[in-house]
């Protein structure tokens, strides 16, 4: 089944939500979902349930939920929800029952008999639903979404489980936790963003969740990976909610024995995006971002962009092999909960993508150069050679001391070879320093006081013209 | 310490040559982007009604060489090659042609005017001209006549033969002992005029130097002249075609020329007086018609162009009104059109006639 697909969609958007009351809670909670497949009712029924210890659940996120009764024609569920859930300050646990079938909102929910909480102090959510038929193809979705959720956001208050019952006894019963490992990730403080370069630079050093630990062949460690984020938020108005949008961007350097891996990549660049802290198919809104993006002024060519059901891989003209790229998007809400669920606009995305490449390119000199720089940087070697041969052919002594140790060398010991090398990355960090300024100033730096270029005269070459003569009697 | 004994400029350019380089080291030590501040001189600029400088030497705006355009980047990669030369040629004491230093890279180089350019650019950069760098152009003009020097003790006797060439001496900074009988010195725009008067040993019959820069004059030639000039103080005669193309050579040898306009007072000829041949020179010496050649659109464009020199409008108001009488005439024509009377008609006739009349302007 796919996973856009009613059932799957919205056992997700469940889930998805039962995660944020979690991540809201300021203390530790667990997010377990049961998948009963042992009924034995016919036709066959796999009832669901998506329990939650975070905060109380808002009743608005279940106005704008949809999921038909039926699909390619066969009855799918009964289009209801049981909901209980309670407040820590609540006295008592409140039930309802929702029919997602009921277009009018205040029919939509109704309230059932609660239940007394005798003085305890607790919160949490219940979501409950039966599916028709054996719903074993929900485990791999379900394994994904936390997977991707666990790796990339390493939420450490959230622990999550999936239990599929397939018969009465314990035997026959299958949980995958999901337990964050406090010793190697982001403390509890780290914002957003840091979880997500955290997550996104083990999703890539295990090639995308496929192993359980760094693939040796393909990375030696963190150290190769060159990460950049950025963020851009929009602003809370009277019409829609304020969001921010958080991209990361993971380049990776393969080593040599990559190609031992049958893993590594194909030069393509993945694309993930998260709203709201779910993955989830990659919106029209941010693939027209991507588009529109000046790749170019990053030394990148963007040849085509890939779009199988909202699972995005851009490719590159001319991008080494042993190069890797990995993008992800994550949108999110300012606040909680959020009925009315907005969307970035595509300058937003644009602009969180473009604020990720500046900082990789901030942080990694010489690094995603425009073609503009990189031709400029063509003249690099020439020029340390240049500048390196005025100082050691200098044939005063103390002016060569002099320089080299401005440059940070010991005039006794220094090769000439390691000043050019040093002297060319230290132009090669001023060309992407230079990149990185605004250009405005630029067009009017060369000529000060006047236009340089108008005053040609038709005889500019009577040097050379000279010159072109005296050739002949060299 | 420097390896060998040197005069004081060259001290003080290897001083300033270290200070520069110092410069953008310590620029690149402390990450920010070098740059290079290049004076821009002009000699005319083409605007009549502005109230030009161009008459003064100072600069007369700035460019800024940075590592942000790839032309300029390469630019300094060029200049800083040329430097790095410079410094060896000036620490040894030794010289090389403009085309020697084409030849030790020329792929990078490209054109011998990108090695021009970049030692023009040295020349601004530490305020000196050519000659300070140890870079000479090989020598172009020739000379003869009364007149005898020497040069880094070579001996240059044009006395004792005075109808024949001698080359322009290249290390004109080197050439002392001048001795001249001459009563005046002959500019010719063509090696075929030199070659003429040679033949009709002009210089037997009158006391004067011949110099002729064949074509435009080069920096050796112009420098030469303004030697004999500051050392004879004799009056400077200009024989040049009647075309742009020979106004613009006296215009070179009498203003200098944009392209060295950094070093303009040692290489132009204030004092130089345009003998001819002139527009008005076809009717006086009845040049026949079919020696006429009618300006082509191109000479048009030019003489238009050159009739708004700011220096012709200011300091020779006379060229330009000969410059318009060719223009409103619409034909040029050569020196040696005068030939068609008789073939020593220019030495014997035209070219004494001119002086004794001294018809010529200014």
């Amino acid at each position: 089944m796919e996973i856009n697909a009613p059932v799957p969609k919205l056992l997700l958007q469940l889930i998805s939500s039962a995660f944020q009351r979690c991540r809201l809670a300021e203390d530790l909670c667990r997010l377990s979902v049961l998948l009963d497949l042992s009924t034995d009712n016919d036709p066959p029924i796999t009832p669901i349930s998506i329990a939650d210890t975070g905060i109380g659940c808002n009743l608005e996120e279940f106005q704008d939920l949809m999921c038909p009764r039926q699909f390619n024609g066969a009855n799918i569920w009964d289009g209801l929800l049981s909901v209980k859930t309670t407040c820590f300050s609540d006295d008592e646990v409140y039930y309802y029952r929702v029919n997602l079938d009921e277009n009018i909102s205040n029919r939509r929910v109704k309230r059932q008999a609660s239940q007394a909480k005798n003085g305890a102090k607790f919160s949490g959510t219940e979501v409950s639903l039966s599916v028709f038929g054996s719903m074993d193809v929900l485990v791999a979705p379900i394994i994904g979404f936390f997977q991707k959720v666990f790796f990339l956001f390493r939420i450490l208050n959230v622990t999550m489980d999936l239990v599929v019952k397939q018969g009465t006894s314990p035997g026959t019963q299958t949980q995958y936790v999901f337990v964050v490992n406090t010793e190697k990730n982001p403390c509890f403080t780290a914002s957003n963003l840091e979880r997500l370069k955290f997550g996104l630079e083990d999703y890539v050093l295990r090639h995308g969740n496929c192993l359980d630990m760094i693939c040796d062949y393909c990375f030696s460690d963190r150290e190769h990976l060159k990460v950049g984020s950025g963020t851009a938020c929009s602003e809370e108005n009277r019409k829609r909610t304020g969001g921010t949008i958080d991209v990361v961007i993971v380049i990776s350097d393969l080593l040599e024995t990559t190609r031992h891996c049958s893993r590594s990549c194909d030069g393509k660049t993945e694309v993930l995006y998260f709203d709201n802290f779910s993955p989830c198919p990659i919106p029209q809104f941010a693939l027209s971002a991507l588009k529109k993006i000046d790749w170019k002024s990053y030394g990148l060519v963007l040849a085509s962009v890939n779009d199988q059901d909202g699972h995005v891989f851009l490719e590159w003209e001319n991008f080494p092999s042993y190069v890797q790229i990995q993008i992800t998007l994550h949108w999110y809400h300012n606040q909680y909960p959020t009925r009315q669920k907005t969307q970035p606009g595509i300058n937003l995305v644009k602009k969180g993508i473009k604020n990720a490449l500046d900082d990789l390119k901030a942080k990694h000199e010489g690094f995603l150069l425009s073609s503009h720089a990189r031709k400029i940087c063509s003249h690099v070697p020439d020029l340390a050679r240049s500048i390196a041969g005025l100082i050691f052919s200098s044939t005063d002594m103390d002016f060569q001391g002099d320089c080299l140790s401005v440059l940070g060398f010991q005039a006794q010991e220094v090769e000439r070879v390691a000043v050019e090398d040093y002297i060319q990355r230290k132009i090669v960090t001023v060309i992407g320093m230079n990149e990185r300024k605004p250009q405005k100033d630029e067009e009017s730096a060369p000529f000060l006081f006047f236009e340089g270029e108008s005053e040609t005269s038709y005889f500019e070459d009577e040097e050379i013209e000279g010159e072109y003569y005296s050739t002949s009697l060299e | 310490m420097e390896g060998k004994i040197l005069n004081p400029e060259a001290t003080n350019l290897l001083q300033r040559i270290k200070g520069f380089t110092r410069s953008i080291v310590e620029d690149l030590a402390e990450g920010r982007s070098p740059e290079i501040s290049i004076n821009r001189f002009r000699n005319y600029c083409m605007n009549p009604e502005a109230d030009c400088f161009c008459s003064s030497d100072k600069p007369k705006g700035q460019e800024i060489l940075t590592l942000k355009r790839g032309s300029q980047t390469y630019r300094i990669d060029i200049l800083l090659r040329v430097l790095l030369i410079v410094q060896q040629l000036v620490q040894e004491n030794r010289h090389a042609s403009k085309r020697d230093i084409y030849y030790m890279h020329p792929s990078a180089f490209k054109a011998q005017s990108v090695v021009d350019r970049a030692i023009g650019d040295i020349c601004i950069l530490f305020q000196c001209s050519r000659f300070n760098l140890n870079v000479v152009s090989v020598g172009n003009g020739l000379v003869m006549g009364w007149l005898k020097f020497r040069e880094a003790g070579r001996k240059f006797d044009c006395l004792n033969s005075l109808n024949t060439a001698f080359p322009v001496p290249v290390l004109v900074e080197e050439v002392e002992d001048i001795v001249s009988l001459a009563e005046y010195i002959l500019v010719v725009e063509k090696e075929t005029v030199f070659q003429r008067l040679a033949n009709d040993m002009f210089c037997m019959m009158n006391r004067c130097i011949v110099i002729t820069g064949r074509g435009y004059p080069d920096v050796s030639t112009r420098r030469f002249l303004r030697l004999l000039m500051e050392k004879l103080h004799l009056p400077v005669h200009c024989l040049v075609d009647c075309d742009p193309y020979g106004f613009e050579i006296l215009a070179t040898y009498r203003f200098g020329s944009m392209q060295m306009a950094y070093d303009i007072e040692s290489l132009r000829a204030p004092d130089i007086k345009w003998l001819g041949v002139f527009p008005s020179d076809s009717e006086i010496y009845d040049v026949p018609q079919q020696c006429l050649l009618p300006l082509t659109e191109e000479d048009k464009k030019r003489t238009e162009a050159m009739l708004l020199r700011c220096y012709l409008k200011r300091e020779m108001p006379q060229w330009r009104l000969e410059l318009e009488t060719m223009l409103k005439r619409g034909v040029k024509f050569e020196i040696e059109a005068l030939s068609v009377h008789s073939l020593s008609y220019l030495s014997e006739v035209y070219i004494p006639s001119k002086i004794r009349r001294e018809v010529s302007f200014q």
